[in-house]
């Protein structure tokens, strides 16, 4: 057993676990409310609105998060008029930042569909009872609908977070040092593969097991039993 | 049922020894693919560059038929250890980490290595390696990861931002489009870059830096061998001695590189 | 604005990716076919609850599931050439484990990532057959291997088309992430033309369309596929 490259394996793929962090939440933010958005527009009745909501989420659900991401970093930073614009090179310059964004668009795609599950689900009785009593559609929206809709989907969306911390791994191929960038290097300066695996895929397991842990907390709070 | 196939299939193979790799009469040699100019593969697979002609000239020496693999360089060693090739050639020099895990040959030539920056930096004016030192710290510089060149950035220039890249091709695509302020590479393949249209406002950083200024670029060139193959070893060494003395080394290094980088053997 | 189509064409990359996208094709239909022994094995441990293997099968799943599937394919290539190259000697395929060494780690890997998922849509579907009818088809003395045949499996492949499908869509994306160690799959074919003609943008536009494309026929394919299960399941 030796203890200094496990040592220095802990220390180096540790500094990556903030960066892992950062790109996560931070996408799962944006992505949660670029999805709901999208979900909204799915339910609509406006023909336009539901059919761009339906094929943003087919392509972003039908293509591999790696071409996203690279059709990103490196197709979109091929041109000039991107290179130039100081807002534009901003998100796609740096990898952290254009991680960030393939994320948050690609989430963006399958929490639509989760939400849209949860909207769709909600019993025809509760939103004519709302109406009835007067509701405002953007009262009965904050009120009835969403509330619902989240309770519903949180099983499935705690699933879909995860899948996202997996997701930030693929920033190691545009240049971020996040836990599997640094594992990766180290793999390459020491071939200790499996001891360098072992550690940052514990690192990944406590980092999705605490995700999950707190997921399941919260639906048992949502769904307190009935009075 | 099929997984119980797999695995018995999988303990009777251990037993079945050694994979078979090689025909008689047959070297098989691992090399990059994607590093000019030592080593390019064509879409079919047809390796060229320096480390080929090496190669080939070594492969006749010995009397050899010559096969190349192409495969990922940072894979080149574990793949050498699990028998997929018999010899690594892909401008691999010889360094202590590496010589932990496989053996090498003697050495057979020495590249300097050099910056590249756009021209308008301020970069391009310095001349000796303690400014380029200073200047560096805080700036983004590019390797390919698993190089020498990545060890000595990480070793000597610890407050630079180091990105570390996959493939030569990826480094150069975000040097060009502004991603990194500059990247670190043998001279070569660094003057192969600066002849491509995109590299027009790039220039070399006039500071060589070669092997013998620090440990982490290793003590050359050398062809990667198995740690139990001490009769091969023993042959290509004969081998490179000949060519350097023949002049071989020195034709193809020229071809290539426009200098001489090859060694005779001591 | 140079999209670099021209180059698409002239520089014969339209075979290439062809090619690379026939190889994805290869390989997603190989690991799926791999990850689908391997759950139907293991969901079956999982679900007739096996000691001591069901805790292994737990092991793998929850590793498999929890950790990026980038890491768990450095971890295959950098390390187990030799356990792949044995492999498939084993299996005769001694050509095939030099010249198609990648190939046969990238079914390995991604069968083994697509195997978990499909242990846990298995499990599911086992889980969802009613009690009723496995207890009813015990009493009138059937024996197990009948049960397994004639009401299980049965029941079983009906729930889970869907959760297969998914299954299905995830491992061709998967498929990608091998370009990563140098197999030349589409995502691969299309990293490499980025590079030598320094258009990525219209390469990746392409692998992408290509991608949703392969999505699209399988979609429609299982879709057809699950009317003609329902039909059948009604006689």
């Amino acid at each position: 057993m030796d203890w200094d490259l496990l040592h220095r394996a802990v220390t180096t793929i540790g500094k990556g676990v903030g960066t892992t962090l950062t790109l996560a939440s931070v996408s799962l933010a944006i992505g949660f409310c670029l999805g709901l958005g999208l979900a909204v527009m799915r339910v609509s009745g406006n023909r336009l609105m539901s059919g761009f909501a339906e094929y943003y989420s087919a392509v972003f659900r039908g293509t591999p998060l790696l071409v996203q991401l690279f059709l990103f970093y490196y197709g979109l930073g091929q041109f000039d008029f991107v290179r130039e614009n100081p807002v534009l090179w901003w998100v796609i310059g740096g990898g952290t930042h254009c991680a960030i964004m393939a994320l948050a668009l690609n989430t963006a795609a399958y929490t639509s569909e989760i939400l849209r599950g949860g909207l769709i689900s909600i019993p025809v009785g509760l939103i004519e009872a709302a109406k009835a009593a007067g509701m405002s559609r953007a009262l009965r929206f904050r009120r009835i609908e969403f509330p619902l809709a989240i309770r519903q989907a949180l099983p499935a969306y705690g699933n879909e977070m995860v899948l996202v911390i997996k997701g930030t791994s693929l920033a190691s191929t545009i240049t971020v040092l996040e836990i599997t960038g640094h594992a990766k290097r180290l793999m390459s300066q020491t071939y200790a593969i499996f001891e360098v695996f072992t550690i940052a895929g514990i690192f990944y397991l406590l980092i999705n097991a605490a995700l999950i842990f707190a997921v399941r907390r919260i639906e048992n709070r949502l769904t307190s039993p009935a009075r | 049922m099929k997984l119980k196939l797999l695995s018995l299939a999988a303990v009777l193979a251990c037993g079945l020894g050694p994979v078979a790799h090689a025909a008689e009469g047959e070297l098989v040699i691992g090399t990059e693919g994607a590093y000019p100019p030592f080593s390019m593969a064509d879409a079919n697979g047809n390796v060229t560059g320096f480390d080929a002609d090496v190669g080939n000239a070594v492969c006749e020496k010995l009397q050899l038929k010559c096969r190349f693999v192409v495969q990922a360089f940072d894979g080149l060693i574990p793949a050498l250890n699990a028998k997929r090739f018999d010899v690594i050639i892909s401008g691999m020099s010889i360094t202590d980490e590496r010589q932990k895990q496989i053996d090498f040959s003697n050495s057979y030539g020495e590249f300097p290595n050099q910056f590249v920056v756009k021209k308008e930096s301020e970069l391009a004016g310095v001349k000796d390696l303690d400014t380029l030192k200073k200047d560096l710290s805080g700036l983004r510089i590019g390797v390919q990861s698993g190089t020498t060149h990545a060890a000595y950035v990480e070793k000597n220039m610890p407050d630079a931002q180091l990105m570390t890249y996959d493939t030569l091709d990826q480094m150069q695509i975000d040097l060009s489009s502004g991603r990194l302020d500059t990247s670190f590479a043998d001279t070569s393949a660094q003057n192969d870059f600066l002849a491509q249209p995109e590299a027009a406002d790039f220039q070399l950083v006039d500071v060589v830096i070669d092997s013998t200024s620090d440990a982490t670029l290793g003590k050359g060139l050398g062809i990667g061998i198995r740690k139990d193959e001490g009769e091969l070893k023993e042959k290509i060494n004969q081998a490179l001695c000949d060519l350097g003395e023949e002049g071989t080394l020195k034709t193809a290094s020229e071809k290539w590189f426009k200098l001489d980088i090859s060694q005779k053997c001591k | 604005m140079e999209f670099g189509l021209m180059q698409l064409w002239e520089g014969g990359w339209v075979g290439a990716l062809l090619r690379g996208a026939s190889v994805t094709i290869l390989v997603g239909v190989g690991a799926m076919l791999l990850g689908l022994a391997t759950g139907i094995a293991c969901g079956l441990i999982k679900w007739a609850r096996v000691v001591p293997l069901n805790w292994l099968v737990d092991i793998y799943t929850t590793v498999v599931r929890g950790v990026p599937e980038l890491l768990i394919i450095y971890l295959l290539f950098f390390s187990s050439v030799e356990l792949v190259a044995r492999i498939g000697t084993a299996f005769g395929w001694a050509g095939l484990a030099e010249t198609g060494y990648p190939f046969l780690i990238g079914i390995i890997a991604i069968g083994a990532i697509s195997g978990s998922y499909s242990t846990e849509v298995v499990r599911g579907a086992l889980a969802a057959i009613p009690t009723g009818h496995v207890e009813a088809a015990r009493a009138l003395g059937m024996p197990k291997a009948r049960i397994f045949r004639r009401i299980i499996l049965p029941q079983m492949l009906r729930i889970a088309a869907p959760g297969v499908n998914n299954v299905w869509q995830a491992t061709m994306k998967d498929t990608a992430l091998i370009s990563v160690v140098g197999l030349q799959e589409l995502m691969r074919t299309a990293f490499v033309g980025a590079g030598s003609t320094r258009s990525p943008f219209i390469f990746y536009l392409v692998a992408g369309a290509v991608y949703l494309a392969i999505t699209f026929v399988s979609q429609s394919g299982f879709k057809r596929a699950e009317r003609a299960l329902v039909l059948k399941g009604r006689a």
